[in-house]
């Protein structure tokens, strides 16, 4: 009897040690320090931080704000380049969420757009996306106060380029609607041919 | 027998501190007796090498010195960051071997904290024991891929796994790989080198079965050539408080210690031209 094969999933195992030996793109920001030390006390607003990673965009806004209960992602008849579309995505969120500090991670953890610029926030974007995930059951979005009027929203989403992972700072944790929606314009945006 | 130099962190490719984790999913599989051997084999090719012993066991000191229960380490850093590093480095008659014992502070036990509650400060304890100009950290963790282990690995650069050459072991490589993956969500940068196999006995037909098993199951860039022996002379070398080469019929084994660390420094810059000129 074969003392090891019939124990395990070879393909499954290959699979995850192939992942393990690509290496983390180095072309993507490097979070230099991702840790928590004692004199960190959430995060607070502060017109100090560093700016966007990704430059403005001139763009017409795709939404209009309006105290509407639903949410119609209008990237998704905007095509063109990934971050143009990522920035679209972008300015959608500040304007239906109020949302700030948006970034997006890829399915290695690795920052594939970000606005905030703080690395701790990414940091703790990953444990409570890795930390919420169940087997078998599909990513679903978690949130955690980290201030008196700021709310990190922690959103994964299945996508043609793996599990993303959204995070953003709210004044206070979204709707169930809010989050399909968002989970949505992230399909949408991260499609890789026009669904429309 | 002459050895020549390895440079590291000197190389206009590698400014920075390698930190290398020997991690395992299981205990007993040779993770000190790796950690001990690699880290006088990096030294003696002329690398500034700090062993350190994260592992509440603290089978390094054990292993290396005689005082080792007196001596502050590790685990004290953790409980109290403003500790000097320089007071924790304990010197060996190697001049480019040091090594901290993981120290005192008993009340550590590995996984009885949450992953994460220490993270800062074991980065705070590397960045400090870059700052003393080693070019090498080797880390010795306590079996599992939780708690404080984890810890060290999401703070690492690198990260080797030993696995004994023998079916249980090689039962438990899905386990291992899944911890890893987490891992490296934490930390996207950790470099895998590979698995290591550990206890190989060319007489017995069942640990060379697992070991060619293993070969088949991962990626041949996933599991060193170099493969660890179980050899007496281990335990000999252990009893006298010193690694494998420092003893006198040790030369044999030292060669299995080199052939790793020269497969180790090529995983680790494979594009840098980063080489040693063997003696």
């Amino acid at each position: 009897m074969d003392p090891i094969n019939p124990w395990l999933d070879p393909i499954e195992v290959r699979r995850l040690a192939e992942s393990l030996i690509r290496r983390a793109p180095t072309s993507t920001p490097q979070v230099l320090d991702a840790g928590f030390n004692d004199a960190f006390e959430g995060f607070s607003a502060d017109s100090s931080r560093p700016t966007a990673t990704a430059p403005p965009i001139k763009l017409e806004p795709a939404y209009q704000s309006q105290p509407s209960p639903r949410y119609e992602p209008k990237p998704t008849t905007t095509r063109g380049p990934f971050l143009e579309r990522i920035c679209y995505f972008r300015d959608w969120m500040h304007q239906q969420f109020q949302a700030t500090e948006v970034f997006m991670l890829d399915r290695e953890g690795a920052v594939i757009f970000d606005e905030s610029g703080h690395g701790k926030l990414h940091f703790l974007a990953r444990s409570l996306a890795h930390a919420s995930r169940r087997p078998g059951a599909p990513a679903g979005n978690v949130h955690v106060k980290i201030g008196a009027e700021s709310t990190l929203e922690v959103i994964p989403v299945e996508t043609p380029y793996g599990c993303l992972v959204v995070g953003a700072v709210v004044s206070h944790s979204l709707s169930p609607v809010a989050v399909k929606a968002i989970m949505d314009a992230v399909q949408k945006v991260t499609s890789p041919s026009n669904p429309s | 027998m002459l050895h020549g130099h390895v440079h590291l962190a000197h190389t206009p490719f590698l400014q920075r501190v390698i930190s290398l984790a020997v991690s395992s999913q299981k205990g007993g599989v040779g993770k000190t007796t790796v950690s001990i051997n690699l880290a006088h084999a990096f030294a003696r090719a002329g690398a500034k090498t700090l062993l350190i012993d994260a592992d509440p066991q603290g089978s390094v000191g054990l292993s290396l010195t005689r005082q080792s229960r007196l001596l502050s380490g590790f685990y004290d850093y953790l409980a109290d960051p403003s500790i000097p590093m320089e007071r924790l480095i304990v010197p060996t008659r190697l001049e480019t071997f040091s090594l901290v014992a993981c120290g005192q502070a008993s009340d550590y036990e590995a996984g009885g904290n949450g992953m994460g509650t220490h993270l800062a400060r074991v980065r705070s304890f590397l960045r400090a024991a870059a700052s003393n100009q080693f070019d090498i950290c080797i880390i010795d963790t306590a079996a599992g891929l939780f708690g404080i282990t984890g810890d060290v690995i999401v703070s690492s650069n690198s990260v080797i796994i030993p696995q004994q050459s023998e079916p249980l072991g090689i039962r438990s490589v899905p386990k291992l790989l899944d911890g890893l993956s987490r891992l490296r969500l934490m930390n996207p940068s950790l470099n895998v080198l590979g698995v290591l196999l550990t206890m190989v006995q060319n007489n017995l037909a069942e640990s060379l079965e697992a070991a060619n098993a293993l070969r088949q199951l991962l990626p041949a860039e996933m599991v060193f050539q170099t493969m660890i022996p179980r050899d007496g002379l281990f335990v000999r070398a252990s009893a006298r408080g010193l690694p494998i080469g420092a003893m006198e019929d040790g030369a044999g084994a030292q060669v299995v210690f080199d052939s790793l660390r020269a497969e180790i420094e090529a995983k680790i810059q494979p594009a840098s031209g980063l080489h040693a000129a063997y003696g």
